[in-house]
């Protein structure tokens, strides 16, 4: 599924992030990834969804590797295959949830009924069944990213990449959250690369890695 | 005569004048012998009306055509004593004519201006009548130099009188109505001999060829029952020249008749009323106008040697002039040959009645 | 899986929520599309339909003839010419005289004396009353009128009626209409009876001239120039018409300007709007980015949002400009307002080509306006913009100001370049220039000015906040900035060239209504003759009499004729002002002053001897310029006595009169007017304080489409800037929840905003009101000298400058103000937790 091998990335002023770093996810694995604030763990994610250009190293994607992709072919890949989760949820204020999910749908060139269609049910998936057409201003933080969920699996991606997607929400509505999202993952196959602060949210990965300069370690 | 030269000034006045004290009193002409050469070849301003008119044959390269170049003077029949140089007083016209069969259609220019400025006027004491570009002078030898032309063609000719100058009815009184006063001061010069040069377009050449000068003038004219007029001038190759015209009334009878016959030798015989016959053998219908002219006629001239007929046959048909632009008649002034000679014929009032 | 028209539905559902969340936005640039399509449409039209009047009268007045020689003064010249041309081959030519004549005493006709006695010039219709209707004809008993004369005097074919010309008056009978002049006052007499009748015997004022085929009018013009007195000139049809077209080019040119700066005003708007729409949603457009929106397609998307705009504010703007044309043609006349042409409105003509490119111009607007922000959008880094949604310029950046250096010195140098054609083209230029150069000096000058703010040792957070923002935030600032620059520059600049041109008038005004009261003889009249004048000055309680005689001078066949001002130059009312320099004139020699339009037109310096186009050619010296706002074409000023011994002219077309102290003026009036003949008729009396209120409504009303546009650059401004400040102020709803968190109270924040509001109005207004005052010595010293050839003395209004600094801080705080606290009043806290 995902394949990084060897991969370099220093940030400007000249401090090296992880020097040839070797990562990869099968079909369907959910892997986490910890680490100290500033070890990377957001970079890592921008060079895998090609966001970001690594100093050397590859990354592979369904045997594809993005460093042969220009800006395009890096956009479409992550539109095809790609689905994201943030932090900050990023819902666009002034589409309805309906629209919201279909969004990646929509990009791919589906009709707007279609697209509709599969973000109803998809919402319906998360436990927003019928609210289609409110806002997210009457959403709650955990409503949201579970709007949010809906959107990164909405195009059935082989690979989603999440960022603290728990990050901004209670302890239990945290823990609601991701319970549903590692459901909804299992259930669609996707792999998962969640990069996270957080050991609860980690433990609900098939296995962790700890990043640091060195490399990714697997954490037993 | 060369009654189409009152038609000219129809529009200038043969109805009575608005103010008495504005009329202009016309000179008569004097019954006994009006005509003195070579004073009279110079203009009359006291007089009414008065032209110069030289229609000829020219022989070109392509052949013959026949030509005409008329200067008309005309005294406006009111004078307020205006002092401005644009008073208008005297009026002056030109026409010019080129009858070319090859063209098959008169190419003309006409010309009409209040005397003034040297631009237009007639000089009295001999022929010196300018027009612009056009001009007919007579110099000292007698011979006269006449210029004309239009966009088309330009003559530059010189004529030479061969024979002394022929003065019509009484020793130059002629008469031309049954009326008293209805006459004119009339002489003809025929068999001018002709040179110069003829342009047309780009190109020059010299012709030769034999023209007539009619010089009349007068202050009472027509009858008034008279509707058009007849008239012919031939060039016989014997040295002979005959005169002949006609007045006609709305019947087509004549009003008046007359002319003259000059033999080779200068013998002269004045033709009267009774002496001068035309009869019409073929007409040509104007497509412009709708006219029916007798471009055909036979003139029968009675002398005491006997009568004399004139087989007239038109150098081409259509030889009609519209001069109404410049206050004339539509009329036909055209070149005609006879057995043992050439002239001009000129026929008025057949497309409708001519409007005094 | 991807088909061909993939971000279709994608696109639509952006477009439709963005205007739906926010439709003033959308309305705001559709309406400042809409208006300046509307007043760039509008301004063309009018002028089309008046040009279109304009080419009808010159070809109903020139007639069929191919060149004309025309007298260079009312006089005409000496008749023999008339012969010389008509000899020069290939030329027909008609004697014309012209005369200004009234009927019946009070209706102003075109008299021509013409030879109707000519191949071709039967025509008119004089062989109608057969040989007596000629006779009256040419006698100048009858006369033919043209139909609008007719009607005009209320007469019908074969009335008699008084035809009075140059101070001759006779009767005349009506014997027909002039079907080829029909809708001008004109009437046809024979030129014999014209020149005796009128007193122009030997003159004559036009010769006519068709050129015989084949005959160039170059040749011919060459040829007849070898014969021509200093006082005939020759025109042909171009010549003609180029001297119609300087009439008004200058103006046209001028309200084009207007228009294209009402559009460009416009543009601006949609700039601001655009480039704060995209920053305010540079976060989304990130977000779009990583969910696969391509780079292109972001751009798409802003450019498609601004064509929408565009189409639909272009559509309404030319409808609007219809309307508005075809009011201001009723209300204001073809010239709106600027007094060139006469007579009836004209028909308003559609315009399908100029309205197609009004309305492209329109939505290039709109789109170049979003050009830049959308290239912006689509440059954005997803990465980095998706955390980040404030300015993306780090503040230690410095601003460059070396741009705006260039454009500023280019306007320099185009201000100094001559006019081109008439037009003062680089004086536009120049002012381009300056506005680009202006606006591009912006975030260089907001941080210069409010530098020293930030260093100003307050403990007040609020305005330490306020100054911080401006500072370090300078691109955006200069958004909101650009647009009150431009507009408060535009309106600074026609508002300071208004006020200047006003003031100088009216002082001027002061300086040439010097006498008590003023007597015009009316046109046709002939003025006041000798005899007239000599009872004039016996009348009790005239204490000074001056007189005035004017009448046109044509220098150059090109432009149109200059005026010869005959008057008294001494006495206690004769006083000329001059200007600059003076010579004194050797004794002996004619001196004459010539008017500052006509110094610039014809290049005349003190010292420099003119031959005068008067008979017999006279020579005078320039003795000195005087200012002069009243005659656009020049105008001389000679001594009237000179004038009476050169022309022999001895009629005077007004005089001036000083009171004796003491006397009554109605008294004056009355026994001046009995002096000028029975019942004192076509003669009009004015008071100074009347002739300075028709000439500053004059002025007024020739600069109502100025106020007009400029009133509309103000509105269009001003609903700029406070888009700008709102839009900026929604886009700070998280800086705000941050500034609540961290224990700023709300009457901090909105202190915050009204400071930040203040200084950005303040700084804008100052830079604006500097710009305008720049560009408005740029309309004094280039574009008014070089369009009109007059200048003036700059006077700033200072009242209206304060007014408009004043306003704007109170309008930019205002509007912070009103938006920060809807605002602030719910969402702040938890816009923390939202992104945006």
């Amino acid at each position: 599924m995902l394949n990084v091998t060897g991969l370099v990335k220093t940030v400007p002023g000249g401090r090296t992030l992880f020097e040839r770093l070797d990562l990869s996810l099968a079909r369907g694995e959910f892997v986490a990834v910890t680490g100290e604030s500033g070890a990377g763990k957001s970079t890592l994610l921008n060079l895998v969804a090609g966001l970001d250009s690594p100093d050397a190293g590859s990354v592979c994607i369904d045997g594809t590797d993005i460093a042969g992709l220009d800006d395009d072919g890096r956009t479409r890949l992550r539109r095809d295959r790609i689905g994201f989760v943030f932090q900050a949820f990023h819902v666009l204020p002034h589409l309805d949830l309906a629209h919201n999910v279909a969004l990646p749908l929509a990009l791919q060139g589906h009709d707007a009924h279609a697209s509709l269609v599969a973000a109803e049910a998809m919402l319906a998936s998360v436990g927003l069944g019928g609210r289609g057409d409110a806002y997210p201003r009457e959403l709650s933080g955990g409503e949201l990213q579970r709007v949010a969920v809906a959107r990164a699996l909405v195009h059935r991606p082989g690979l989603i990449l999440a960022d603290e997607p728990t990050g901004n929400l209670d302890p239990d509505t945290a823990a609601r959250t991701l319970a549903l999202f590692v459901d909804q993952v299992r259930h669609a196959g996707a792999a998962v690369l969640l990069v996270t602060h957080s050991t609860v949210a980690a433990s609900a990965a098939d296995r962790t890695l700890v990043l640091s300069p060195t490399g990714l370690v697997e954490r037993g | 005569m060369r009654l189409l030269r009152l038609a000219v000034l129809s529009l200038l006045g043969f109805a009575a004048c608005g103010w008495a004290d504005d009329r202009v009193a016309y000179a008569p002409v004097p019954k006994d012998a009006p005509v003195v050469l070579p004073r009279d070849h110079g203009a009359h301003p006291n007089f009414k009306t008065e032209w110069w008119y030289v229609t000829g044959w020219l022989q070109t390269k392509g052949g013959p055509v026949g030509f005409q170049v008329t200067f008309f003077r005309s005294r406006l029949p009111f004078d307020d004593g205006n002092p401005s140089r644009f008073a208008a007083r005297q009026v002056v016209v030109g026409h010019v004519a080129l009858a070319d069969p090859v063209v098959g259609h008169l190419e003309q220019g006409q010309r009409l201006a209040r005397e003034g400025f040297g631009l237009a006027e007639a000089a009295t004491g001999d022929t010196d009548v300018v027009f612009g570009d056009w001009r007919l002078v007579r110099d000292k030898e007698g011979s006269f130099t006449a210029r004309a032309g239009t966009a088309r063609f330009t003559l530059d000719l010189h004529l030479r009188p061969t024979q002394p100058a022929l003065l019509q009815g009484d020793r130059g009184y002629s008469r031309k109505g049954p009326g008293q006063d209805e006459a004119s001061a009339y002489f003809s010069m025929p068999h001018l001999a002709v040179t110069g040069r003829l342009t047309r377009g780009a190109r020059t050449e010299t012709i030769r060829g034999e023209a007539w000068l009619d010089r009349e003038w007068s202050s009472n004219l027509l009858n008034p029952r008279s509707v058009g007029w007849d008239w012919a001038g031939l060039n016989m190759d014997d040295g002979s020249a005959v005169t002949v015209f006609r007045v006609r009334d709305a019947q087509g009878h004549p009003v008046w008749a007359g002319g003259s016959v000059r033999g080779a030798d200068g013998t002269l015989t004045l033709l009267g009323p009774g002496d001068v016959a035309f009869a019409p053998r073929r007409r040509w219908h104007s497509p412009r106008t709708g006219a029916d002219y007798p471009v055909e006629t036979t003139v029968s001239v009675t002398t005491p040697a006997g009568t004399k007929h004139f087989e007239l046959r038109p150098l081409m048909d259509d030889q009609e002039f519209d001069t109404r632009r410049t206050g004339g008649p539509v009329y036909w002034e055209g070149a005609v040959e006879v057995d043992g000679g050439r002239g001009y014929l000129e026929l008025v009032g057949y497309g409708g009645k001519v409007n005094f | 899986m991807a088909r061909p028209a993939s971000l279709s539905v994608a696109h639509r559902w952006l477009l439709w929520s963005e205007w739906r969340a926010y439709p003033g936005r959308a309305l705001a640039a559709v309406l400042a599309i809409a208006l300046g399509v509307a007043l760039g449409f509008a301004v063309h039209l009018v002028n089309a339909s008046a040009l279109g009047e304009f080419d009808k009268a010159m070809h109903s007045v020139s007639g069929s003839a191919d060149l004309e020689i025309r007298s260079a003064n009312a006089f005409g010249f000496d008749e023999m010419l008339y012969p010389r041309v008509a000899r020069l081959p290939g030329l027909d030519v008609s004697p014309v005289v012209a005369l200004s004549a009234l009927v019946d005493d009070k209706i102003q006709v075109s008299l021509e004396g013409v030879d109707v006695l000519r191949a071709g010039g039967m025509g008119q219709g004089a062989s109608d009353g057969g040989a007596e209707g000629l006779a009256d004809f040419l006698s100048g008993r009858s006369v033919y009128l043209s139909a609008a004369a007719l009607s005009a005097a209320g007469r019908k074919v074969g009335d008699s009626m008084t035809l009075g010309a140059n101070g001759h008056a006779i009767q005349v009978r009506i014997a027909g209409t002039l079907p080829s002049r029909a809708n001008t006052n004109a009437v046809t007499m024979d030129i014999a009876a014209a020149q005796w009748r009128f007193g122009m015997l030997g003159r004559l004022q036009r010769l006519e001239i068709r050129l015989a085929p084949g005959i160039g009018t170059a040749g011919a013009m060459r040829m007849i120039r070898a014969v021509l007195p200093p006082d005939a000139i020759v025109t042909d049809t171009a010549s003609e018409a180029a001297r119609n077209d300087g009439l008004s080019a200058a103006y046209r040119v001028n309200l084009d300007m207007l228009a294209l700066i009402a559009l460009l005003t416009g543009g601006f708007l949609v700039y601001s709007a655009q480039s704060l729409s995209v920053a305010r949603r540079r976060a989304q457009f990130a977000l779009l980015r990583v969910l696969g929106m391509q780079r292109k397609k972001v751009l798409g998307q802003v450019l498609t949002e601004a064509s929408v705009l565009g189409v639909v504010g272009a559509g309404a703007g030319v409808a609007l400009g219809l309307g508005l044309a075809s009011l201001a043609l009723n209300l204001l006349g073809g010239d709106l307002g600027g007094g060139y042409f006469h007579g009836n409105a004209p028909q308003l003509v559609f315009a399908p080509w100029a309205a197609a490119i009004f309305g492209l111009l329109g939505v290039g607007a709109a789109v170049l306006g979003s050009m830049v922000p959308a290239l912006a959008a689509s440059r954005i880094l997803p990465a980095l913009a998706i955390k980040n949604a404030g300015d993306a310029v780090d503040p230690r950046v410095r601003a460059r100001p070396w741009r705006a250096v260039v454009c500023l010195v280019g306007a320099l140098l185009a201000s100094l370049l001559p006019a081109v054609g008439g037009i003062a083209l680089f004086g536009y230029v120049a002012m381009a220039l300056l506005l680009a150069g202006g606006v591009m000096l912006m975030p260089w000058l907001a941080r210069a000015l409010v530098s020293p703010l930030r260093h100003v040792p307050l403990r007040h957070v609020p305005f330490r906040l306020a100054t911080a923002r401006l500072w370090g935030a300078p691109s955006q600032a200069s958004v909101a900035l650009a647009g009150i620059v431009a507009s408060t520059a535009l309106t600074v600049a026609m508002a300071v060239m208004v006020t200047s041109f006003r003031g100088s008038v009216e002082r001027w005004l002061g300086d040439v209504l010097q006498a008590d009261v003023y007597l015009i003889a009316e046109g046709g009249r002939g003025g006041f003759d000798a005899a007239t004048l000599e009872r004039m000055r016996k009348v009790p309680g005239v204490a000074w009499l001056g007189v005035l005689k004017e009448t046109p001078l044509q220098f150059d066949a090109r432009r149109p004729a200059v005026t010869l001002l005959a008057r008294t130059l001494t006495g206690p009312g004769g006083h000329l002002a001059l200007m600059g320099s003076r010579i004194t004139v050797p004794a002996g020699a004619t001196a004459v002053w010539v008017s500052e339009p006509a110094s610039r037109i014809y290049h005349w310096k003190p010292g420099d001897t003119l031959t005068l186009p008067l008979p017999g050619s006279p020579k005078a010296r320039v003795a000195g310029v005087w200012r002069d706002y009243a005659r656009q074409h020049g105008a001389i000023v000679m001594d009237e006595g000179t004038y009476a011994r050169l022309t022999g002219d001895r009629s005077r077309t007004s005089v001036s009169v000083l009171l004796a102290p003491g006397a009554n003026s109605d008294t004056v009036v009355a026994g001046l007017r009995s002096a000028v003949g029975p019942g004192g008729g076509g003669v009009t009396v004015s008071r100074p304080q009347d002739i300075r209120r028709q000439a500053l409504e004059a002025f007024d009303r020739s600069f109502l489409i100025t106020y007009l546009l400029e009133g509309i650059a103000v509105c269009v401004g001003l609903a700029g800037v406070a888009a700008t400040i709102g839009a900026q102020v929604l886009s700070r709803i998280r800086e705000f929840g941050m500034l609540r968190h961290v224990g700023a109270l709300r009457g901090d924040l909105v202190r915050m905003l009204l400071i930040e509001g203040a200084l950005l109005g303040l700084v804008g207004g100052i830079a604006g009101v500097a710009l305008g005052v720049a560009m408005s010595q740029v309309l004094i010293h280039v574009v008014n000298p070089q369009s009109f050839h007059w200048t003036m003395d700059t006077l700033l209004p200072w009242p209206l400058l304060g007014w408009v600094i004043a306003g704007l801080a109170v309008a930019t705080s205002g509007t912070a103000l009103v938006v920060g606290r809807s605002v602030l009043s719910a969402d702040a806290v938890r816009a923390v937790r939202e992104d945006w």
